[in-house]
C-alpha cells in the first residue's frame, strides 16, 4: 500500500493519462460490462410487471458500465498512481500448480497430484533450497494423504487409477 | 430476562454435550465433549492463521468448509466461528512481537504494540491485548444473546421490499467503510453482483451468462471465488513483494507477562470504548473487525490528553483496537443469525457452511433450531476463555512458527487450498476456476480495487434479485413500493444520506485521514 503512494508522490506522471492505474482499471470494467451486456442480450426482459431473467444482469451491467467509465475518467483527469509492474514468475508457477492439481487429481490420485503441484508451486520463488523443499514437499504430501482421506473421511483416491485396476 | 437465561442455558448445554466415542482397535467407549473440542480446534487454527501472514481468515474458512461435511451442524459452525475470533487473537501476537500484522484487523496494533515490545514491555502488551479481547468477547456474547431474540421478531415482519432496502443499506455501508476510493468500491460491489448472476435463473431456470459451459450452469461457487481472490491472489502478490523481507524477530525473551496496576488502570477505559465502538461497527452490515480497529485507534487518539504518545508505545493504542476487532468479529454474527444477511466476507462463508448442512440462515433458524444458534453463542464465550488461558503460555510457539520461511509455506497453502476447493464438489473444474479468480484477484490488487466489497456483492446478489423481483411482483410492477412502505423507505433514506455524506468533501478528507494514519 505505502509503496504505491510513495511512487505517486515521487514522480508525478506526465502525459495525457494522469492516473494510469485507475484509467486502465476502469476501462477494463467497462469492457467487462459491455461483454456481460452482450452475453445477456438474448435473455427475455421485463414482461408486464414481472422481471425476466435478463433484467437483473442487464441492470447490473449498465451500472458497472457507468461506474467503470467513472473510474476511468477519474484516472484520466486526476493525478494518481502509475501502473504497477506485473511479475510473471509467481503467477505463472502458482497457476500452473493449480492447473496441474486439477488435471492430475482424478486420473493420478492424491499422492502424485499433491506432491507435483507442491514442487511446481515452489518454482514460483527464487529462494528455494531444493533439498529442504523436497523434504517439506514429501512431508506435506504424507500429511495430506493421512488427513483428508483417513482423518476426515473425504472421498480421495490415493493411487493412480491404473494401479487400482 | 428469564428467556435470556433459558436460552443461554440451552446454549451451554449444547456446548457441553458429551458424545460416546468408541476408540478404534481398543473397543473402549468413552464420552468426549465434541463441541468443546471443536471449539478448541477452531480457536487454535484461527490463532495459527492469525499468526501467519499471507493467509487470511476468508481463505482458511473456505479451505476448511469441506472438513465440516462430516461434522454435525452445530459442531461445524462452532469450529468455523472459532477460527474467525481466534484469528483476531493471533494477529495481535505477531503485530506486537514482530511488527507484522498476521491479520488485517490488527494492522493498527503494530503502531503501539511493537513500540512497547521494543521497550521491553512485550509481555504487558500481549497481556493487555488478550485481556481486552476477552472483555470485548464477553460483552459481545451478551450483546448477541440480548439482541438476538428481539431482532429476530422484528425481522419476521420484513417483506421483500424491506429486505431489498436493508441489503442496499448493507452494501452502502460496505462502501462507506471500505478503504480508498468510494467509486471503486461501488464498482467492485456491482462487479460482484454481476458475477452472482452467472448460472441458472432462480425463477425461470434460464441459463444466464453461462456460455453453455456445464460447469457454470450452477453458478460460480462463492467459496471458489473467495479462495481465488483472497487465497491464491494473496500468495501471488506476496511472491512479488518478496515476503521474506522485514521479518526480523524480536529475539529477546518475553518476560513479565503481567501488566502493572497502572497499566491496567490506563487501559481499562480504552478497552471499554474500543469494545463499544467495535460492537456497533460489527453489527452494521459492511463493517467488521478491520474497520473497527482503525476506528477505535483513531477515536482513542482523538480524545486523548496527549495524542503525541500514540505511536510511541501507548498501552491505550494496543487496548482499544484489540478490543474493538474482537468485539466486531463477534457482533457481526448478529445480522447473520437474525436477518440471514451476511455483513462481511467471512459471514458470507458461514452462510455457505450453513447451506451445506441444510440450514437456511434467517429469522427462522432461531425459532426452529434454537440449540444451533444458542450453542454457537455460548461457544463463543467459552472459546474466548480458552484463548485467554491457552494463548499467553503459547506465545513462544506461535513466534517460532513465524520462522517458517515463506518460500516453504506458500506451496503448502497452495495445495491445501486446491484440495479444499476440490473436495467441496469433487470437481476439478472448481479448482481451475479458483485459479482463474486468483489471477483476477491479482489484477484487482494491481489496480488497487478492494476484493472484499466484490465478495459481499456476490453473496447478496441472488438475495437482492430475488427480493426485488418478489417485491415488484407483489406490488404489481409498481416501483414506488420501496418508498411507500415506511420501513423500506427509511432504510433507503439512510442509505442515500450515507452515500451523499461520503461524497461531501469535508467528510471525505476525514475518511482519508483515518486510513492514511493507519497505514503509516
Amino acid at each position: 500500500m505505502s509503496e504505491t503512494t510513495g511512487h505517486a508522490q515521487g514522480n508525478p506522471k506526465k502525459g495525457l493519462i494522469r492516473g494510469p492505474q485507475d484509467f486502465w482499471g476502469g476501462l477494463a470494467l467497462v469492457a467487462l460490462a459491455l461483454f456481460a451486456f452482450y452475453a445477456s442480450s438474448d435473455l427475455p426482459g421485463i414482461r408486464g410487471f414481472q422481471f425476466g431473467p435478463g433484467t437483473a444482469p442487464r441492470l447490473f451491467a449498465s451500472l458497472l458500465l457507468v461506474l467503470g467509465a467513472g473510474v476511468a475518467l477519474t484516472g484520466l483527469l486526476t493525478p494518481g498512481a502509475p501502473l504497477e509492474r506485473y511479475h510473471l514468475r509467481g503467477p505463472f508457477f502458482v497457476t500452473l500448480a493449480i492447473l496441474s492439481f486439477a488435471f492430475t487429481i482424478r486420473p493420478l490420485g492424491l499422492i502424485i497430484a499433491a506432491f507435483s503441484s507442491f514442487m511446481i508451486a515452489a518454482f514460483g520463488s527464487t529462494e528455494q533450497r531444493w533439498g529442504q523443499t523436497l523434504i517439506v514437499g514429501i512431508a506435506i504430501t504424507a500429511f495430506c494423504c493421512f488427513l483428508f482421506p483417513y482423518a476426515l473421511g473425504l472421498p480421495f483416491q490415493l493411487q493412480p487409477r491404473f494401479m487400482l485396476q | 430476562m428469564t428467556d435470556l437465561f433459558g436460552n443461554l442455558a440451552l446454549g451451554f448445554n449444547t456446548v457441553f454435550q458429551f458424545i460416546d466415542w468408541t476408540i478404534p482397535l481398543l473397543g473402549v467407549t468413552i464420552p468426549i465433549p465434541v463441541n468443546i473440542l471443536l471449539c478448541l480446534i477452531g480457536a487454535l487454527v484461527g490463532t495459527l492463521v492469525g499468526v501467519l501472514p499471507g493467509i487470511g481468515t476468508v481463505a482458511t474458512v473456505a479451505m476448511l468448509l469441506p472438513i465440516t461435511f462430516g461434522l454435525p451442524p452445530v459442531g461445524a459452525l462452532i469450529m468455523l466461528a472459532g477460527i474467525y475470533y481466534g484469528a483476531q487473537y493471533g494477529g495481535s501476537t505477531t503485530s506486537i512481537l514482530v511488527n507484522i500484522p498476521g491479520e488485517a484487523g490488527s494492522v493498527v496494533t503494530t503502531l503501539d504494540g511493537h513500540q512497547m515490545a521494543k521497550q521491553g514491555r512485550a509481555g504487558p502488551a500481549l497481556a493487555i491485548a488478550a485481556i481486552g479481547s476477552f472483555f470485548a468477547g464477553c460483552v459481545a456474547t451478551i450483546l448477541i444473546a440480548l439482541l438476538g431474540a428481539p431482532l429476530t421478531k422484528f425481522a419476521l415482519q420484513f417483506g421483500p421490499a424491506e429486505y431489498f432496502s436493508l441489503m442496499t443499506l448493507g452494501l452502502v455501508f460496505a462502501v462507506v467503510l471500505a478503504k480508498g476510493s468510494v467509486l471503486k468500491a461501488i464498482a467492485m460491489i456491482v462487479f460482484g453482483l454481476l458475477l452472482s448472476m452467472v448460472g441458472s435463473d432462480l425463477e425461470t431456470g434460464a441459463s444466464r451468462l453461462a456460455f453453455n459451459i456445464p460447469e457454470l450452469a450452477d453458478g460460480l461457487g462463492f467459496a471458489t471465488v473467495a479462495m481465488g481472490v483472497f487465497g491464491f491472489a494473496e500468495i501471488i502478490r506476496n511472491l512479488d513483494a518478496g515476503a521474506e523481507k522485514g521479518r526480523e524477530l524480536v529475539q529477546q525473551k518475553v518476560t513479565g507477562l503481567m501488566p502493572t496496576v497502572a497499566d491496567l488502570l490506563a487501559a481499562a477505559p480504552a478497552i471499554g470504548r474500543g469494545t463499544m465502538l467495535g460492537s456497533i461497527l460489527g453489527i452494521l452490515p459492511g463493517g467488521g473487525a478491520v474497520i473497527s480497529s482503525f476506528a477505535a485507534y483513531t477515536f482513542e487518539k482523538k480524545i486523548s490528553n496527549n495524542p503525541s504518545q500514540f505511536g510511541k508505545g501507548s498501552i491505550k493504542g494496543v487496548a482499544a483496537p484489540e478490543s474493538a476487532n474482537n468485539a466486531a468479529a463477534q457482533t457481526s454474527f448478529i445480522p447473520l443469525l437474525t436477518l440471514g444477511i451476511p455483513p462481511n466476507a467471512v459471514m458470507a462463508l458461514m452462510v455457505g457452511a450453513m447451506t451445506i448442512h441444510g440450514i437456511v440462515p434467517g429469522p427462522q433458524v432461531m425459532q426452529k433450531q434454537p440449540e444451533l444458534v444458542w450453542g454457537m453463542i455460548a461457544s463463543m464465550w467459552i472459546g474466548n476463555l480458552m484463548l485467554l488461558v491457552i494463548n499467553l503460555p503459547l506465545v513462544g510457539i506461535w513466534v517460532q512458527l513465524l520462522r517458517v520461511p515463506y518460500h516453504l509455506l506458500y506451496p503448502c497453502i497452495v495445495i491445501f487450498c486446491a484440495i479444499g476447493i476440490y473436495s467441496v464438489n469433487n470437481a476439478p473444474a472448481d479448482v481451475i476456476m479458483a485459479g482463474a479468480f486468483g489471477l483476477v484477484g491479482y489484477w484487482l490488487i494491481k489496480h488497487d480495487f478492494e476484493p472484499a466489497p466484490l465478495l459481499l456483492g456476490m453473496v447478496l446478489g441472488p438475495l437482492m434479485e430475488e427480493n426485488l423481483r418478489r417485491a415488484m411482483l407483489i406490488s404489481r410492477g409498481d416501483a414506488t413500493v420501496f418508498l411507500t412502505r415506511p420501513l423500506s423507505a427509511a432504510l433507503l433514506a439512510v442509505s442515500l444520506a450515507l452515500l451523499i455524506l461520503t461524497f461531501l468533501p469535508m467528510l471525505r478528507k476525514k475518511r482519508e485521514e483515518v486510513f492514511v494514519e493507519s497505514e503509516n
